[in-house]
């Protein structure tokens, strides 16, 4: 059988892989607990924590459309400042958390669909543009639509402090996440994706149907990061477009995925936890230059590893950014053969 | 095989324009069930967009497509695979970066696949079926090696693998034999003359070397700026004059 490690076949995962996130996992859930035990388990830690798990949750969406389908999106933030307005705009309205959520995540995937339809014929690099566009359409929108979303002052929503019940919620939906990519990555679908994205011609002319895969592909991605908008909002306990719709959310999760291996199942979560502690570091070590060393870093894992820390360990499925923009734009096949 | 005389794949006027280009021009033809019919004509004749407006990758501007009696004109490219087309690019077109292997699976049939389906099941379901017409194209000591690593020829003899995945009835080889070493085109050969004489498989071909089109087809259409100049078996049309100009000039 193949020795394809991430492959659309079946693979056999090590039995160290399988331990290694085990412990992973029962020391994530532990955490929260052993509290009062461990010193360097604050409740400002436990904020930081959360704030990871939704960054893993929005990296690995975003690669399900970008990493798997090959359609890279630099507006994906939009679906999670959706969410988290559908969110706070009901909750300011005086609905419960839980349909609120719901009702935010159906407003992102619907926002999804409407734009999906018409961006989703763009290539590469077209694609991406338009997504950015769409994204700053949006959040302009937002911010002059101020009968319902408060405009630039923004909405105050009601406070939420339980911070450990947090925990676990985002704990609980990142890794929800990242089962369900792990589900789509070995399902014919998620084979259907690979093949769009390594050849949409080709996968097209072999009968896949490719406009329905990409549009469930990037529906579902948007649902997922507008839950993701949602259960911030409410953290956060205020929204205003400036803090919700921030460019660089959508460039901090295409770096995290690159960095962690992109079209990968655990290269998101990689990316993510490694960039957002190494910020945490730099931030504090490098408070005027921070950015300086951010873009650095964006150039080091363009030029030396662009497949990812999941390349350098020989998993061959991870991609690259200049390998999807080549192949969407047709130069792959014609330099190639 | 000859055809039993149903037509399989049918076009009439067929006609392409490319802004003032008329790429292929009033083209009529007709392909028979379990037939080989091969389609020639210099560089730049309109053979690659003929194929391509056969299995709907590009629109045509007039006339009408018809397979197995279906009007296919207005369908999508995956909508006519559906239907039993398949074809393989003069630019080859494989995924890189997958397996051998992992390229036929993705290469199955994916006619009426619910979500539901799609998503219930793992990727691996066809394997055995893959596995044989892996051997079946000469690449079984291949199996496990990503499709990028392979030659030009081995690439080839994998599209059409692919191509022959989901069982289709009718293929569409455009220049199978372009760039394949002579030991590889024999072997091409030989897997087509099989399924054709074997399995009943129609074949549409597309090629420059006119001793791999007579080898195997029973019948040749001859195109030239976009208009079909001859039809008629292998000899015939070797002899015809006005073949042999367009190939040689006057």
């Amino acid at each position: 059988m193949s020795t394809a490690t991430l492959s659309p076949t079946r693979s056999t995962m090590p039995l160290w892989r399988i331990g290694l996130m085990a412990l992973v996992v029962a020391s994530l859930v532990a955490m929260p607990l052993l509290r009062d035990q461990v010193g360097w388990i604050t409740n400002s830690r436990l904020f930081s924590f959360t704030q990871m798990f939704m960054l893993i949750a929005l990296a690995s969406n975003w690669n399900l459309t970008g990493g798997f389908t090959g359609y890279v999106d630099f507006g994906h933030a939009v679906f999670f400042g959706i969410g988290a307005y559908g969110t706070g705009v009901l909750m300011h309205n005086g609905w419960e958390f839980p349909p609120a959520l719901v009702a935010g995540a159906v407003f992102a995937g619907i926002y999804a669909v409407i734009v999906g339809y018409p961006t989703l014929r763009l290539k590469g690099p077209y694609f991406s543009i338009a997504m950015l566009g769409t994204f700053v359409a949006v959040r302009e929108i937002v911010r002059v639509w101020k009968g319902v979303t408060g405009g630039g002052v923004g909405l105050t929503l009601p406070p939420y402090l339980n911070r450990v019940a947090f925990y676990y919620y985002t704990l609980a939906f990142a890794l929800a996440v990242v089962a369900i990519m792990w589900w789509i990555r070995r399902s014919e679908f998620g084979a259907s994706l690979i093949a769009i994205r390594e050849d949409e011609i080709g996968a097209e002319m072999r009968g896949i149907n490719t406009t329905v895969q990409k549009m469930t592909a990037f529906t579902v991605a948007g649902v997922l990061s507008g839950v993701v908008g949602g259960m911030w909002a409410y953290q956060n306990t205020f929204i205003d477009p400036d803090i919700v719709f921030i460019e660089s959310r959508t460039i901090e999760l295409v770096m995290m995925t690159m960095l962690g291996g992109l079209g990968t199942v655990l290269g998101p979560v990689i990316g993510a936890a490694t960039i957002y502690w190494m910020r945490d570091v730099v931030w504090a070590s490098f408070l005027d230059y921070h950015l300086i060393v951010e873009g650095a870093l964006l150039i080091i894992i363009v030029l030396f590893i662009p497949r990812g820390i999941v390349g350098i360990f020989g998993d061959r499925s991870s991609t690259s950014l200049s390998e999807l923009w080549g192949r969407s734009l047709g130069k792959d096949q014609a330099e190639k053969t | 095989m000859t055809g039993n005389g149903a037509a399989l794949l049918e076009g009439r006027n067929v006609t392409k324009r490319f802004g003032g280009l008329v790429a292929v021009n009033n083209v009529d033809f007709v392909v028979r069930q379990g037939e080989m019919v091969g389609l020639i004509g210099p560089n730049g004749s309109g053979k690659t967009t003929l194929f391509d407006c056969l299995s709907r990758v590009q629109p045509i501007d007039e006339g009408q497509v018809l397979f197995k009696g279906i009007d296919i004109t207005g369908k999508k490219p995956h909508q006519v695979a559906h239907l039993g087309m398949a074809r393989t690019f003069q630019v080859i077109r494989v995924y890189r970066k997958l397996t051998v292997l992992e390229n036929l699976l993705v290469s199955r049939q994916w006619r009426g696949e619910s979500l539901l389906g799609q998503l219930t099941r793992a990727n691996v379901d066809l394997e055995e079926r893959a596995r044989e017409l892996i051997e079946f194209v000469a690449l079984g000591h291949l199996m496990d090696s990503p499709a990028g690593t392979l030659s030009g020829g081995q690439r080839r003899l994998l599209e059409i693998g692919m191509a022959l995945m989901p069982d289709p009835d009718l293929l569409l080889l455009d220049e199978a034999a372009s760039g394949v070493n002579p030991t590889l085109v024999e072997t091409i050969k030989d897997r087509i003359r099989v399924l054709n004489q074997e399995h009943g498989k129609t074949f549409l071909l597309v090629e420059h070397d006119m001793r791999f089109i007579s080898d195997l087809c029973t019948r040749v259409y001859v195109l030239n700026y976009g208009e079909q100049l001859a039809e008629g078996t292998p000899a015939e049309v070797m002899e015809n004059e006005a073949v042999i100009e367009a190939y040689f000039g006057s």
